[in-house]
């Protein structure tokens, strides 16, 4: 518990100055915000137009499917506003500065992980989550439904973390973070929409291996009451080995860290 | 002539330096369109009908987008921003070359690799998904088409170098500028996300009093045959004006912010 104690104040403090650094964009902080906020509203607007014309997608009706768009951002945003930092980790390894964070008495991976909060995507959490709920609620889910969704959407953020660290040990043994973050990005904006509109082996692909499915479609389908009780299962599992694996990984890729430039 | 000739080798060559970064950025170009392609696929299991377009028409266009936007929105003169902001634009006013063809040539260099690659992943794709892809085959729309594209890319280059050039003013809006109008607005309003028919008549009427429409939207539109000469026509020269009156407005701006430039760093 005071380690836990310790690990949240240190957190406090390194998003606090992650935050500081953020207002002093000033102008181009707002447009930023502006810009995500647009592009949110432009899917929506498609969204809605295209289901208009069409009446479903994949079987899914509008609601249906703006409350995949709605979880596939409550993930993305979520992950973005607490792994922000990943963004930054190649600089600390090209020039040696990652000795620093080694050095200190704190975790390494929690530092590299979670030390840069994005304030910018902090702001577009709310009104994010006052969506989801809104459109949750016209979808009728029972108690049990919404329980499974809040546990799968933990779920997808352990699936997107997992993912993240394996970013950051790559980016220690191959020194290339940013292409293949964005790479990861691209791929996991694919459950914009629910994974069922991909064709197979892609479908399979994104629900098991690169596991789109198991951090978005699932949650929104649990909600649904669309998910078995052995999908909720599988998902947790995955959650699980998905985080061990990348643990694994990371601890490898200490051992390569050749400290270079320091 | 012949020194353009030679930047525009060099910067070919420059477009190599970071291979990786270009290879990730037309994988990631790929998965943009593969997207598209499912999400249609899917609305268009029951055949018919949708916004007025067949399946082969909407897959034509999405594929026909991933080539006009290579050839369209790639470019070098996102970086004039990061020269205002660092002071290297003053190494770039020192040199005996006109500032705008010197960006212009570092366009079409990009351009040009990108369209290479372009052609490439599009036919891949279009034999690997076995896509019903429709050549046009009638000069009377392929000639039309080529001079919209032409006048698309300037549309482009001039909306850049705007962009660019509010760093004069506001250097902490080097990024959040890009950002919002050339990832965002543009890709939205031009129709590299979706075929933009099938939204609203009245906000369709809105979008086309902007230049983005001009840069994806129409072009294509032309490809598939779809605008009646008389559109193509009066299309065309809304490209024009807006060529005109990009260049005018980035000519006056430029002229100012030369006025406020303080080469910091230099």
């Amino acid at each position: 518990m005071k380690t836990l104690k310790k690990y949240f104040k240190v957190w406090w403090l390194m998003s606090k100055n992650s935050f500081m650094s953020v207002i002093y964009l000033g102008m181009g902080g707002i447009f930023f915000i502006l810009g995500k906020v647009l592009r949110f509203l432009f899917f929506i607007f498609f969204l809605v137009f295209l289901l208009k014309g069409t009446k479903n997608l994949a079987g899914y009706d509008l609601n249906q499917t703006l409350f995949f768009f709605l979880t596939f951002n409550l993930v993305d945003v979520t992950s973005q506003f607490f792994f922000r930092e990943v963004y930054r980790f190649r600089s600390r390894v090209v020039n040696g500065d990652f000795d620093l964070v080694l050095a200190k008495p704190i975790n390494a991976l929690f530092r590299s992980l979670l030390g840069g909060a994005d304030l910018l995507d902090l702001v577009t959490l709310p009104p994010l989550i006052i969506a989801v709920v809104w459109f949750g609620k016209v979808l009728n889910p029972n108690t049990w439904q919404v329980i499974s969704y809040l546990f799968l959407i933990i779920n997808g953020l352990i699936v997107a973390a997992s993912f993240h660290i394996a970013v950051l040990a790559l980016g220690i043994i191959t020194l290339e973070i940013d292409n293949t973050i964005m790479i990861f990005r691209d791929v996991s904006s694919l459950g914009r929409f629910p994974v069922d509109i991909y064709k197979e082996p892609l479908r399979g692909t994104l629900t098991y291996l690169i596991p789109v499915g198991i951090m978005v479609t699932f949650p929104a389908k649990a909600l649904m009451g669309l998910l078995s009780p052995w999908g909720i299962f599988s998902s947790f599992v995955a959650g699980a080995v998905f985080l061990v694996l990348a643990l694994k990984f990371w601890n490898y890729a200490l051992t390569k860290y050749s400290s270079a430039s320091s | 002539m012949r020194k353009y000739l030679g930047l525009f080798k060099i910067s070919f060559q420059q477009e190599f330096v970071y291979r990786l970064n270009f290879i990730m950025w037309r994988v990631r170009n790929v998965l943009q369109i593969l997207v598209a392609y499912f999400l249609w696929t899917t609305l268009f299991i029951g055949g018919g009908k949708i916004f007025g377009y067949d399946k082969n028409q909407i897959l034509t266009y999405i594929f026909g987008v991933l080539i006009v936007r290579a050839l369209v929105l790639s470019s070098r003169a996102i970086d004039v921003a990061g020269d205002i902001n660092s002071g290297d634009l003053t190494l770039s006013l020192l040199k005996p070359i006109n500032f705008f063809k010197y960006w212009l040539t570092r366009d079409f260099s990009t351009k040009a690799l990108n369209l290479f690659f372009a052609f490439f992943e599009t036919l891949f794709l279009v034999l690997v998904l076995k896509v019903p892809f429709f050549f046009q085959t009638n000069f009377s729309f392929l000639l039309p088409f080529s001079f919209s594209l032409v006048l698309a890319i300037l549309i482009f280059f001039f909306l850049v170098l705007l962009i660019d050039m509010v760093t004069f003013w506001a250097p902490e809006m080097q990024w959040a500028g890009q950002f919002i109008f050339l990832a965002i607005i543009t890709e939205f309003l031009s129709g590299a996300i979706f075929p933009l028919d099938i939204l609203p008549q009245a906000l369709q009427k809105v979008i086309y009093f902007l230049p983005f429409p001009y840069l994806i939207f129409f072009p294509v539109q032309i490809y598939l045959g779809k605008l009646a000469l008389v559109n193509t026509l009066g299309g065309i020269m809304v490209e024009g004006f807006w060529v005109i009156t990009l260049s005018l407005i980035v000519n006056f701006i430029w002229k100012k912010g030369l006025l406020r430039y303080e080469a910091v760093g230099r």
